[in-house]
């Protein structure tokens, strides 16, 4: 018994040791040499360090961010270590990086729904005073720059315009007879459910309604579709009345039709675009990126036959000119921890990586200057730059709440319930908003 | 007798200090950088967690405040619903990922303990799941089950004419919710389709590794006792029953004890498929302490975690022990 038990414990530790070795195999970065500072009054912060952190998913791409980050170096001699993590990873890092006497990061990119958080617990910067002497403010849209506002200030310089947008197919709508994207919600209900009977697709939507971030955003642009918001001015919930219960009532019924792809709620917003551009649905609402992936013959099979327009809203809120869309806002911007060593060197940086000239040559992004939007030279290279403009002036924002990871984690599990039939979209929406009010 | 060995283990220890005393100083200079490492590393964290869950925490620019109350998080948890339905489905994946695990892998040793035409290469390739990257495997997974006709799954069935449509296999619907008892059995204890399927994706990973514990059991079995078993008549099952389960039982409870402990702080492979829709105790701690902010309340999940995990980890020393005293 005994040399059973020894030997298989041998065994096990053996096996543990291999663990822990493969485990210990995971490499780490070489220590970076700092730069001989260089001479000349023209660089005034030679020899200088900045921590910047940045998303390796969404917005610029992280080659095209770095060549940025290395023309600042040049400039101003100061060296910039760069930090990429997925979207995910940065709210835990930028919190521990706030824990810190000093900072971890310096410039952050800064997320609008941690807008409320970061100030009131005054983990950033407020940018005002440096904003009205270097800033022209009256060039971004009142919209943008009221995302990054909290408590009578401005905490982030408006990075990147997020927002989503309305994808259709043209093959299968004309096969339905349509020629014109819809206008209202009421005109999708319609041809969704014609394309249905002909059999022309099985699910012409397809969503990401996981139970994640994403499932808010699209709530919140339906509960704009229908003419409301999610939350109040004085930050109190109210989806559980009017529009936000239409807007669910609406989603519910697209499941029950099977006009929704049931598949809709396992989907985030990649593999929305996934159905999308592999010809699985006719319509979509999802992020800027899916417009560049669908025109990619290397990805997409609705090359030629995809359209990229405006989000359609309920026939009983729909006023042309003045309401004729609904959207929400994903906005970014960059901001600057209160526990930097450096915010002189920081708010260079800042103004460097935002400036219309940069935006000016990656439009692969939604530029946030209003003069780069217009310019004859963007227009000419954007043939979708009208309709961004439209949508991006009717974006709706999620909540600009301090608690909000828990106000929306609250949203996203009573949504999903709804949508899976587990609980009458009204008693879902009370019983979130019962909760949220319960917040401590 | 007994008298006798202790009286020689004393003599033995006391020459031994004697000859050598710095011995144990040196020995202590020489840990004494590992166990400040410990100490300042895990240790001190693990003080300062137990601390900070008597306390509301928040953290504030270059720091945290706190806030002292006592038995207060600990007590929010106890009576809060979210809590047990998290321990409800922690124990579930547990117990039936466990179960799964020990039948396939207890089979697959005993067919690997079997002379075959290579063997030796079988056995070599069992191992490439337990090779992978939890991330791999469940970005792998995620693929598999992807509910669209392009889904792996998916492809495969329809194309043998085994579907008729693509199946939603990463669903949060409850399995057999309309079977009577087992339908709001499954409700109660928060199983969902999707829940069942990255079990069998989890499963697929780890049992090469049961296998191969169980494996290395086996081949300390003397072949005499089958041969003795064979001439008095028993069967194969008896052989197998009153043979290899006993005396293999040591190194099932090994099994038992590694598995359970890591099943019960599973996050990984949920996470990455299903962010934090299925809210196991991990998850669940995760997103209270780290994503919420909520420090003090978080350490104390994870301290009410520990026990659960410690009282288990009894448990199984005691089942261990008396197997070996026996």
């Amino acid at each position: 018994m005994y040399t059973y038990l020894r030997r298989s414990l041998a065994v096990f530790t053996a096996c543990i040791l291999v663990l822990a070795l493969t485990a210990g195999c995971a490499q780490k970065p070489a220590a970076e040499v700092p730069k001989e500072p260089a001479p000349g009054s023209d660089k005034p912060f030679a020899g200088k360090t900045l921590n910047v952190i940045y998303m390796a998913q969404a917005g610029y791409q992280p080659p095209v961010f770095e060549a940025r980050i290395r023309e600042f170096e040049e400039k101003t001699g100061a060296k910039v270590n760069l930090t990429f993590v997925k979207y995910d990873e940065q709210h835990e890092k930028i919190v521990t990086s706030a824990a810190a006497p000093t900072a971890t990061y310096d410039v952050i990119s800064l997320d609008l729904i941690w807008t409320a958080e970061f100030a009131e617990k005054g983990y950033v910067l407020p940018l005002d005073d440096r904003i009205a002497k270097d800033i022209k403010k009256d060039d971004i849209a009142p919209a943008i720059w009221s995302a990054f506002e909290y408590d009578g200030k401005t905490w982030a310089m408006p990075f990147l315009a997020n927002f989503q947008l309305f994808f259709y197919n043209t093959e299968m709508m004309e096969k339905a007879g349509y020629k014109e994207p819809p206008k209202t919600l009421e005109e999708l209900e319609e041809m969704m459910t014609t394309m249905k009977k002909k059999g022309i697709v099985k699910y012409p939507w397809s969503d990401s309604w996981n139970q994640k971030e994403g499932l808010v955003c699209e709530y919140v642009w339906l509960t704009g579709a229908y003419g409301g918001d999610t939350f109040d001015a004085q930050g109190k919930p109210v989806f559980n009345q009017g529009a936000g219960v239409k807007a669910l009532e609406t989603m519910v019924r697209w499941l029950d039709k099977g006009l929704a792809d049931p598949n809709s709620l396992v989907q985030d917003e990649p593999m929305a675009k996934d159905a999308f551009i592999s010809g699985n649905c006719a319509f979509n609402s999802n992020w800027t990126f899916q417009y560049g992936l669908m025109n990619d013959p290397a990805n997409s099979k609705v090359v030629g036959k995809a359209k990229m327009g405006l989000l359609p809203v309920s026939k009983d809120v729909f006023k042309p000119g003045s309401y004729e869309t609904a959207s929400v806002s994903g906005f970014q911007g960059m901001a600057i921890m209160a526990n930097t060593k450096e915010p002189d060197l920081a708010w260079e940086l800042v103004k460097w990586m935002t400036a219309p000239e940069f935006q000016a040559q990656h439009l692969e992004e939604m530029p946030v200057w209003t003069s780069v939007q217009k310019d004859p030279a963007t227009l000419a290279k954007d043939p979708v730059m009208d309709v961004k403009s439209k949508e991006i002036a009717a974006v709706h924002h999620r909540p600009k709440v301090a608690n909000y990871p828990e106000v929306s984690s609250i949203m996203q599990k009573y949504i999903h319930l709804a949508l899976e039939k587990k609980m009458a979209p009204q008693a879902a929406l009370d019983q979130a908003v019962k909760e949220i009010e319960a917040l401590k | 007798m007994v008298g006798l060995a202790t009286r020689t283990r004393r003599e033995e220890h006391l020459f031994l200090a004697g000859r050598e005393p710095p011995a144990g100083k040196l020995a202590w200079y020489l840990i004494s950088p590992t166990v400040l490492v410990v100490f300042l590393v895990s240790l001190l964290p693990l003080l300062l967690a137990f601390a900070l869950s008597f306390t509301e925490a928040h953290v504030v620019r270059g720091g945290l405040t706190w806030r002292y109350i006592g038995l207060e998080n600990y007590r929010y948890y106890l009576q809060s619903s979210a809590f047990w339905e998290s321990l409800r489905v922690t124990a579930f994946f547990t117990l039936v990922s466990l179960a799964v695990e020990l039948v396939l892998g207890i089979g697959m040793a005993l067919i690997l303990n079997q002379p075959f035409f290579g063997r030796n290469l079988v056995r070599a390739l069992i191992l490439i799941p337990w090779a992978l990257p939890t991330v791999v495997n469940a970005r792998m997974w995620a693929w598999i089950y992807d509910g669209h006709a392009y889904g792996a799954l998916n492809g495969l069935l329809l194309a043998l004419g085994w579907i008729k449509e693509p199946v939603v296999w990463l669903s949060t619907a409850v399995p057999w919710a309309n079977v009577p008892v087992i339908g709001s059995f499954l409700k109660w204890v928060g199983d969902s389709t999707a829940l069942n399927m990255i079990l069998i994706g989890d499963t697929w990973k780890v049992t090469p590794l049961v296998t191969l514990l169980v494996l290395a059991g086996l081949q300390t079995i003397p072949g005499e006792y089958y041969e003795a078993a064979r001439v008095d008549g028993a069967t194969l099952w008896q052989q197998f029953r009153y043979i290899t389960l006993p005396l293999l039982k040591p190194v099932i409870l090994v099994v038992l004890v590694l598995r359970t402990m890591e099943l019960f702080r599973v996050f990984d492979i949920l996470y990455i498929i299903m962010a934090n829709t299925i809210k196991v105790l991990s998850i669940y701690t995760f997103e209270e302490g780290i994503v919420f902010g909520h420090v003090g309340r978080g350490s104390a999940l994870s301290f009410l975690v520990s026990l659960v995990i410690l009282l288990l980890a009894v448990f199984y020393i005691k089942l261990l022990y008396s197997e070996e005293v026996r």
